[in-house]
């Protein structure tokens, strides 16, 4: 019988697959492997390496930061080691494609968290919340999930963020299916709370949803509202929670790891500095999708009024947070995306429909041949196949000192840096910190700051920050620093200003960065040692013609190897 | 939280009665006091001195009309402009023009505090007759938006579209209630509004999406009582009462220039969207999400039109701060009836045990109780605030004033290079001198303007030889801005420095020798 019954439900799964829904839900899925697939956009994705790197061949965490010249003391709380040691090994495994590849299967899981979040049978209406059975049809779950993944876009790559994207959907998914059907599968999130707390400091996000959630249950069952889970299961929510939180603890950094979390959340210089922190940008097309969502839903709501209390509290919670901070619009899409997705189909739910003449009969059309239905799928999901095979080649196909790179990260000035004498201190832009790290640190150079802003600390940053945005103590902040020379993009104004000024001399120019040493005896001692402009070129033509050395002759270098 | 529940909906709002009944007259007049009272302490976030940096030199413009007529051509800047003056506010600026001549900037300052706190009474008094809300909680609504749009008031013409989009809203809540004649109101509110601000566009969006809003509720079975043909008519005769300005149709030209130019909206701040990491921002947005979320617990579903100008609102908003103020004015009747309801609904929900009779005060306690606010935020905030020591010490540190009369006496017709935020206080200060490159009027400058300007703004490659090709070899610039450190780093000369407002004034000199020190601003002689 219980093969009977489970064949049944398979057929029934393959038959809905066939629905004009089915084939919408399924294409949309597909095609998201498109823009969730992409090369490294993420400058921190680069250091992590490095540090993962480290880590194997050391066989042990780091103490203290080693790519910088200004913070070289500070403790290191490696919160991301784990994550680290993944990229290391996959980097050595299959090189950068199969952590693009491995990273793009950990978002493609999360969003299909979401669709199963949103699958989940809906509650009857009235207390305690029990399953009535009826489940959203699979057009909701496509447009909203379709919307998601557009609003996404800025987020979406590989980095270590989508682990975190990844395991809070998967988190809500296991809440909200023990909240509405029970079972013992909530129990699974304390192993993973386990590794979580290894992987990436967003597990805090995690364990606060679930918080958030538990609240929310318990005033709602204070004051009597609709909409909440069985005490039981809530209850059981409590303790696996506390277990979680548990959990946590078991890292390297032990319950210090809390306090790095919060220290991140709530830093002013982070805030103001780095662009990622920075409220969303609404005249980008991709956060329109963003706005959409949010006021749609604000629509939606009013026209249907009936949000579960945890639900309105998560996307108040997440709408916030995505206002807050533009990385945040992962975590509104993990929390938000099927609460969207239920109020599309209640507004549908709301049309007036023909009612059925009861002569008339029950009225079925035929169903079509299986051959046809095979050939539908088949059509349906072959036709995207080429176009998501295309992008997830192009990019597992990147290597990091490749041409794809050279538009967005030093890649020309790290090989010139590398014919370099080894031992520089490299001031270096922001968001290409990490990109160094990976490339010029291995032989000895380093850099002034790089993407971990806590190990950076706040003085730094705004240290930093005086030199960027060029205030009367940017020539004192780098000499100070004893920065040998810098590193920069040629289309800002400190390198415009650096190209001018008669205390700097330009070293070095590609289409992306410029170097410049100072205008001192040091300086002009350091420009006999370095390489003309042909160390940066190659044999491969990434660095082309538009590598140009500004200084005369250059001393004999030893040629050092790429790490 | 009002959640899942089988929905006994009624349609929408409230219908309301076509005239108020003689008590909800009553109950209107003894609540007036309690907005008067709002509206007097809401100067205090009204009543703002010269921050809007566009203000200077549509004072400058207001006197040149009062002197000479409209110009014809942009006045002010030495490069003149691409496009033709328009002359826009040409209105608001006479009259800016005059109260500053009759009683200096504290007046102007008092004047468009009014301005302000009179557009969020006319918001506060914009909800459907036969709803019942208390005076305080439109007291309370009215401050509230206020405050969280208080930033982008004071002294500038978008307050004007501020009140002309209360009124709007107002005349619509009356034409909803079944008033014909309140339509023909329009009219003449937009041929003083097209002469005053361009912001005019708000308030004809606004009635066309009212128009949409009821015909469309209307076909989908809600009950609606207003005829649509009419507030079609008038504000179709509203339209053409805009095109009554001395630039004729070309003003709607200047409109469409000024939103599709995409180098203003993505280089100028309050042209951006909103950072959600100052405080002001997160009130609004609060309030917002806030107004969402009474709409979910109160017993009727929201008013079509109510969502539909919020969520309007909200995404102009979102797309550019200035719009802050249009939202929280759609906002205030909204919180303060919305608020109420869910109030009803929670105490219908959990009757009291004891029921409370209110006493009555006397008559006039409360007409007595607003004077007293209206007095102390007078005596306390107004008048200190538009003194005239007080609003010359802002402008000395506000504004470049000693660095500004220093250059004019020194260098005077010199071509200054300045912020485009200084821009317009250069312009007023040196009217006829045409001394500035750039200032805040960016439709008629055009958008290479803007982006040549740019070029040395952001020091972009070429920004040495931009201001040579304009021939300009002086600048008036604050110490701190990243033009004079980089001027003072390829040799030109700080002439003086202005400690009130930390700015100096540079000229441009020989590129100093190889590795040479730049000098200290600040230790320039005094202007």
């Amino acid at each position: 019988m219980a093969a009977d019954g489970s064949g049944s439900v398979r057929r029934g799964r393959a038959r809905a697959l066939t629905t004009p829904g089915g084939l919408f839900l399924a294409a949309v899925l597909l095609m998201s492997v498109i823009p969730v697939t992409s090369a490294v956009r993420d400058p921190d994705f680069w250091w992590h390496l490095r540090a993962g790197q480290l880590i194997l061949d050391q066989h042990g965490l780091l103490g203290t930061d080693p790519f910088t010249y200004t913070v070289s003391d500070h403790h290191w709380v490696m919160h991301e080691w784990l994550t680290e040691v993944l990229f290391a090994g996959l980097h050595r495994a299959g090189g950068l494609g199969l952590i693009v590849i491995t990273l793009s299967a950990v978002t493609m899981a999360g969003i299909a968290c979401i669709a199963l979040r949103a699958r989940l049978p809906l509650p009857a209406l009235g207390h305690d919340d029990p399953p009535g059975g009826r489940r959203v049809g699979p057009v909701p779950i496509g447009v909203g999930i379709l919307l998601a993944v557009i609003a996404g876009y800025p987020i979406w790559g590989p980095r270590a963020q989508m682990e975190t994207f990844a395991l809070t959907c998967l988190t809500l998914y296991l809440v909200e299916r023990h909240l509405r059907l029970g079972g013992r599968a909530l129990w699974a999130l304390v192993p993973i709370f386990a590794i979580w707390g290894n992987l990436h400091s967003g597990f805090t996000i995690g364990a606060g949803f679930m918080g958030v959630v538990l609240m929310t249950e318990v005033v709602a069952r204070r004051f009597n509202w609709s909409g909440r889970a069985p005490r039981e299961r809530v209850r059981t929510l409590g303790l696996v929670l506390a277990a979680c939180l548990a959990m946590i603890v078991l890292n390297p950094n032990g319950p210090q790891i809390y306090l790095y979390a919060f220290q991140t959340q709530f830093s002013p210089a982070q805030q103001e500095l780095i662009q990622e922190w920075h409220s969303p940008d609404f005249h980008d097309v991709v956060v329109g999708a963003f706005a959409l969502m949010v006021l749609s839903l604000a629509v939606m709501v009013a026209v249907t009024r009936q949000v579960r209390p945890r639900d309105a509290a998560l996307a108040l919670l997440t709408i916030a947070m995505a206002l807050q901070s533009v990385r945040h619009i992962a975590l509104f899409i993990a929390a938000t995306t099927p609460l969207w997705i239920e109020q599309l189909d209640a507004v549908a739910r709301l049309r007036p429909r023909q009612p059925r003449s009861a002569s008339a009969g029950p009225a079925r059309r035929p169903e079509p041949p299986t051959f046809f239905r095979v050939g539908v799928v088949a059509i349906a999901l072959v036709l995207p196949l080429p176009f998501v095979a295309a992008k997830v080649a192009a990019a597992a196909q990147t290597r990091e000192d490749s041409s794809f790179y050279a538009t967005d990260f030093p890649v020309c000035a790290a090989r010139w840096l590398n014919a370099a004498p080894a031992g520089l201190r490299v001031f270096n832009q922001y968001g290409e910190g990490g990109y160094l790290a990976l490339r010029i640190t291995p032989a000895g150079d380093r850099i002034f700051i790089f993407g971990d802003a806590a190990l950076m600390g706040d003085a730094l940053l705004l240290r930093y920050g005086s030199v960027e945005g060029i205030s009367s103590a940017w020539n004192g902040v780098m000499t100070q620093a004893g920065t040998d020379i810098v590193v920069f993009d040629v289309a800002t104004p400190l390198a415009t200003l650096l190209s001018q000024s008669p205390r700097w001399v330009e070293v070095y120019h590609d289409d992306h960065n410029a170097a410049f040493v100072p205008a001192t005896q040091r300086g002009d001692a350091l420009r006999a040692r370095l390489p003309q402009a042909g160390a940066a070129r190659g044999s491969d033509g990434v660095c082309g013609s538009s590598v140009t050395t500004a200084v005369g002759p250059a001393a004999t270098v030893a040629a050092r190897t790429l790490p | 939280m009002n959640v899942v529940t089988a929905p006994p909906l009624p349609t929408v709002a409230a219908p309301a009665a076509p005239a108020p009944s003689a008590p909800e007259r009553r109950r209107g007049v003894a609540g007036l006091p309690w907005l008067v009272g709002a509206a007097a302490l809401s100067l205090a976030v009204t009543t703002r001195q010269f921050a809007d940096p566009d203000v200077w030199w549509h004072l400058g413009v207001g006197r040149i009309i009062l002197e000479r007529g409209i110009p014809a051509t942009e006045p002010f800047s030495f490069a003149g402009a691409p496009n033709g003056w328009i002359g826009q506010q040409w209105l608001y600026e006479v009259g800016l023009a005059r109260l500053v001549a009759a009683g200096g900037p504290g007046l102007a300052m008092a004047a468009m505090g009014v301005v302000g706190a009179a557009a969020f009474l006319v918001a506060a008094l914009a909800t459907r007759r036969g709803e019942d809300i208390p005076a305080p909680a439109r007291a309370a609504s009215l401050l509230l938006c206020c405050l969280a749009a208080g930033e982008v008031l004071g002294v500038r013409g978008q307050v004007v579209t501020v009140l002309g989009t209360a009124v709007v809203l107002l005349v619509v809540t009356r034409w909803r209630d079944g008033s014909q004649r309140a339509v023909w109101a329009l009219p003449p509110l937009f041929l003083v509004w097209a002469n005053l601000h361009a912001g005019f566009v708000a308030g004809l969006a606004l009635l066309l999406a009212a128009a949409a809003t009821v015909a469309v509720h209307r076909r989908v079975g809600g009950e609606e009582r207003a005829r649509v043909r009419p507030l079609l008519a008038a504000t179709g005769l509203a339209g053409l009462a805009t095109l009554v300005n001395p630039a004729g149709p070309r003003l709607w030209g200047y409109v469409a220039d000024t939103f599709s130019n995409p180098t203003l909206t993505q280089s100028i701040v309050e042209w951006q969207s909103p950072n959600f990491h100052s405080f002001w921002p997160r009130v609004m947005a609060a309030l917002v999400i806030g107004v969402v979320v009474l709409w979910a617990l109160g017993r009727c579903r929201p008013d079509p039109l109510d969502a539909v100008l919020l969520i309007g609102a909200a995404a102009a908003w979102l797309q550019a701060q200035r719009n802050v103020a249009l939202l929280a004015i759609v906002l205030t009747p909204q919180l303060a009836r919305y608020a109420t309801a869910a109030w009803r609904r929670q105490r219908e929900l959990r009757p009291a045990r004891v029921p409370s009779r209110p006493g009555r005060a006397p008559a006039g306690f409360g007409w007595a109780v607003a004077a007293l606010v209206a007095g102390a935020t007078v005596v306390t905030v107004v008048l200190p605030a538009t003194a005239s020591a007080t609003t010359a010490r802002h402008e000395r540190e506000g504004w470049p004033a000693a660095a500004a009369a220093w250059a004019g006496q020194h260098r005077p017709g010199a071509r200054l290079y300045s912020l485009y935020e200084w821009g317009g206080y250069l312009a007023q200060r040196f009217p006829g001198q045409r001394v500035v490159w750039i200032y805040g009027e960016s439709a008629v400058f055009g958008d290479q303007r803007l982006r040549d300007y740019l070029v040395v703004h952001d020091l972009q490659t070429g920004w040495q030889d931009m201001l040579a090709r304009n021939g300009m070899h002086d600048a008036v610039l604050p110490v701190e801005e990243r033009e004079t450190v980089a001027m003072l780093e390829v040799g030109w000369t700080p002439l003086c420095y202005d400690g009130a407002s930390d700015s100096v004034v540079l000229e441009q000199g020989a590129l100093p020798p190889r590795g040479a020190t730049p000098p200290d601003p600040r230790s320039a002689p005094s202007c």
